[in-house]
């Protein structure tokens, strides 16, 4: 009887199954989220991982694929058709300490089709925001701007944001005073201010830090990746530069003004040398801020004076700068990033480039000549980076060289700091923990950690079905606990996000917003698909009624 | 081969554009860079360009490194070189002893340690066997430096300076010595294997008659004979290894050709990719060569065009 019983309930709900799906569109087909492989990227693809499996509970039938850097790359940046997610990051550099590169690049509409904002996120109302944010001299409107885009982009969800990394930096503290290890908002203690004032406790005044990646050549027109441009910034000089607290201040020049909304007056400093003894002068100035406009041939650095209309000098170390349209951040993003170049050695090349199809970016001097604290001495590929003081720089370093050792292997550089081979350990990848547990073998090792700017996101593909759908990405992003993410993925050195302005930039961050992800967890993130018309048959994700789903499965 | 790197590269995935993203970065920036590269001609054009500097011995200059491709293999090649020959050569040596002390005393208590102990070193990965010197020696004792070619700082003017300094042979010890440990179970194995079927030949067994010593039977007759074929292998050895000590390299971040490779793969510098594989496969003909001219040389009975 009780068999019979069973029998009938199974035949029933089976014969339910069909006009379910009718009540359904198709399902959702398998999802992909392209990451670096984990031996490349571990926490990144373990953050991917649980991504994958949060999504699953959602109905939803998802992958991780992990793909080698090249590939990856070339793949979510040039064949923006074909994927469907991606895990994606942002570094934290100095310049980025004012949120208009990023709130403008990411996420307008006018860089959808080859430009950063590779997802496709199209919304006019977030473009107003973002031109508007630029175009306000006044930091409070700004900054009320500012949030606005920032909550805006909560409800879209365009990207799902993971977390904000915490930037953990090991150094020897019977080498360095501990009191001169400066931390700089969002980007901890390995920056320009340390370096410049660091101060040794005995007779070891060299800096020995470790990279491990292979930085590409040191010119004033390159932008180098992450580690290139740690020692690039101390070659060579800038106008401005992003103080430890993260707002810019004159360096090379003295003075800066802002006399209208479209002029910036500054001085140079004075009795500044280049390396090889010569003058720096206001020539030299006005040369670096108009060469990367020079044609094609400083391509990396020609945005960055795309809204400078004339450069004039008024007096013999002034110029003016007049801007063709208000720019908010011009001290930040373009004073404070541009190197100061001479003229008498970079005006010939930019000649010699006229004829040939050379840029800039790929021409190294023998030996690199700026004005900068540190003085270039030799780089050896894949081996180190060698700086000395400049004595002739106003700042000048407290230490005597700045050498970086490329080690690959970041467990031997691990043990490098235990050894001494290394007095700082500046750039680590590898498992937060067992740096953290470091000092307990060697008491002379300290930790210094910061909230990093930078953040680790999932990149949602706006051009592919269901990823288009407001509803959709607002589910998914509730889905993910970027507090377990935080504490596993990146063990604890990472603090959960959701927005690109991160905490640590505390002026521009909107208070709360990581906790403030619409549904917020996957009973919610259920629930907003059921509202949305999405349905659950036998377990699986399918479309509303009538959607048919027309995106073919990554490949 | 030449033709083969050009191809190979120009259709693996990415480009060295994709090493340049920035948030600035845009279709202007891309097209600015790929002309810089000469990479936005058509693929025959580019090709005529590089074989014809090819021809004239100009490997281009790197993508991303601002140098002639020459001058950064040139840096490079003198360090694995040096760590090929040291490991390969005592590996050898070793093997060679070892193998034909084994093949002497076979059956014995020291064989039946000796040979598994050989064939695990050989089949132990490289990168594990790195990491146990490098936390037995260099992280633990501090005995020897935990990576690179010179102290940090350290500046040579000359490859000789570099080569005649105890730092750096201090820092080639334990690449070396893992290169070697990985190296030694094939000349061991083929000297043992090679000396056991030499030591049944006639002319041992009259040797044997003459009343020679020991010494002379195993070392004058029997050894030379059985050497033949590991001095091919050492040949082959010396060329494969120019190119293949990627993961010895990397573990301690050797500045040689395998990490050049590496690096320039990864970061799609195609002439510094390029120029890197047509070094290894240089020196792989050449080996090859060499190891069969030695051969002839030793053993007259395969002497090319002998008279019969």
């Amino acid at each position: 009887m009780m068999k019979h019983w069973m029998l009938t309930v199974g035949l029933t709900a089976l014969s339910a199954l069909p006009a379910m799906a009718q009540q359904a569109g198709d399902p959702v087909r398998t999802l992909v989220i392209l990451a670096q492989p984990q031996a490349a990227a571990p926490q990144e693809f373990q953050a991917a991982e649980m991504v994958a499996e949060a999504w699953k509970q959602l109905g939803l039938q998802v992958q991780v694929r992990a793909l080698p850097s090249q590939q990856f790359n070339q793949i979510v940046w040039y064949e923006r058709q074909r994927w469907d997610a991606t895990t994606w990051q942002m570094v934290g550099r100095p310049e980025r300490s004012d949120p208009d590169e990023l709130t403008y690049n990411l996420f307008v509409g006018a860089n959808a089709a080859n430009g950063y904002n590779f997802v496709g996120y199209l919304n006019p109302e977030y473009d107003r925001l973002a031109q508007a944010q630029r175009e306000e001299l006044d930091i409070t409107k700004r900054k009320a701007v500012l949030i606005e885009a920032q909550e805006l982009i909560n409800r879209d969800q365009p990207y799902g944001f993971m977390v904000h990394p915490k930037n953990l930096i090991a150094y020897n503290a019977t080498v360095w005073d501990d009191s001169t290890m400066k931390v700089q908002a969002g980007i901890g203690v390995r920056n320009f201010w340390t370096w410049i004032g660091l101060k040794p406790k005995g007779a070891q005044k060299d800096v020995i830090l470790n990279s491990t990646a292979t930085p590409t050549n040191l010119s004033p027109f390159n932008i180098a990746g992450a580690q290139g441009s740690w020692a690039a910034e101390l070659v060579w000089d800038r106008l401005m530069r992003i103080g430890p607290d993260g707002l810019p201040q004159p360096w090379a020049a003295e003075t800066v003004t802002r006399p209208t909304t479209t002029t910036v007056e500054l001085t140079l400093r004075a009795g500044m040398k280049w390396h090889d003894g010569t003058p720096v002068t206001i020539d030299d100035a006005i040369f670096s801020l108009e060469a990367p406009g020079y044609g094609d041939k400083s391509p990396m650095y020609k945005p960055f004076v795309g809204n400078i209309a004339k450069v004039e000098t008024i007096g013999p170390m002034s110029l003016r700068i007049t801007l063709k349209r208000p720019d908010a951040a011009f001290l930040v993003s373009s004073l404070s990033k541009l190197n100061l170049a001479s003229r008498k050695i970079w005006a010939p090349i930019f000649e010699d480039l006229k004829n040939k199809p050379e840029t800039a970016e790929t021409i190294m001097e023998k030996l690199p000549v700026g004005s900068g604290p540190f003085k270039f001495v030799s780089v050896k590929l894949n081996e180190q980076i060698v700086l000395e003081a400049n004595p002739d720089h106003w700042a000048k370093p407290l230490i005597n060289r700045w050498i970086m050792r490329i080690t690959p292997n970041i467990e031997a550089s691990l043990g490098a700091m235990k050894s001494g081979e290394l007095n700082v350990l500046a750039d680590y990848t590898g498992d937060p923990e067992l740096l953290m547990a470091l000092p307990k073998s060697n008491p002379n090792i300290k930790i210094a950690d910061a909230l990093d700017m930078g953040i680790r996101f999932i990149a949602y593909n706006e051009r592919r079905q269901p990823f288009g759908d407001v509803a959709f990405r607002r589910a998914i992003s509730a889905a993910i606990d970027r507090d377990a993410i935080a504490a596993d993925a990146y063990g604890g050195a990472a603090v959960a996000s959701n927005s690109w302005v991160s905490p640590a930039l505390a002026f521009w961050a909107a208070p709360g917003i990581a906790k403030r992800v619409p549904g917020g967890t996957v009973a919610a993130a259920k629930q907003m698909l059921k509202d949305a018309g999405y349905v659950l048959v036998n377990g699986r994700l399918h479309y509303p009624v009538g959607v048919k789903e027309t995106t073919a499965a990554y490949q | 081969m030449s033709s083969l790197t050009f191809i190979l590269f120009r259709l693996a995935p990415g480009d060295p554009t994709i090493n340049f993203l920035s948030p600035s970065f845009n279709e202007e920036t891309r097209a600015a860079l790929m002309k810089s590269f000469g990479l936005d001609k058509p693929l025959w054009e580019q090709y005529f360009i590089y074989m014809g500097n090819l021809l004239q011995g100009n490997l281009g200059q790197s993508f991303l490194q601002g140098k002639p491709v020459a001058v950064l293999l040139a840096d490079a090649l003198p360090n694995t070189v040096l760590l090929t020959l040291v490991s390969l050569t005592a590996a050898y040596a070793f093997g060679i002893v070892a193998g034909a002390f084994l093949a002497f005393h076979r059956g014995g208590l020291v064989e039946a340690v000796s040979i598994p102990a050989a064939l695990a070193t050989r089949a132990a990965p490289e990168f594990w066997l790195g990491m146990l010197l490098l936390a037995g020696l260099a992280f633990q004792t501090g005995w020897f430096p935990t990576g690179g070619a010179l102290s940090p700082g350290r500046e040579m003017n000359s490859f000789a300076e570099r080569f005649m300094s105890g730092d750096f042979w201090w820092h080639l010890a334990l690449p070396a010595l893992t290169l070697m440990l990985y190296l030694q179970g094939l000349p061991l194995l083929l000297m043992r294997a090679t000396m056991l079927e030499v030591l049944n030949d006639e002319f041992i067994v009259m040797a044997k008659m003459k009343g020679l010593s020991r010494w002379s039977v195993v070392m004058r007759h029997a050894a030379r004979n059985a050497l033949l074929p590991v001095v091919t292998a050492f040949a082959l050895g010396l060329g494969a290894s120019i190119g293949g000590n990627v993961v010895v390299e990397t573990v301690f971040a050797w500045p040689g050709i395998g990490r050049v490779l590496v690096t320039a793969v990864q970061s799609a510098d195609y002439p510094l990719a390029q120029g890197a594989f047509i070094l290894i496969a240089a020196s792989l003909v050449t080996m090859n060569t060499l190891a069969d001219l030695a051969y002839a040389a030793l053993d007259p009975r395969v002497s090319v065009g002998a008279k019969r």
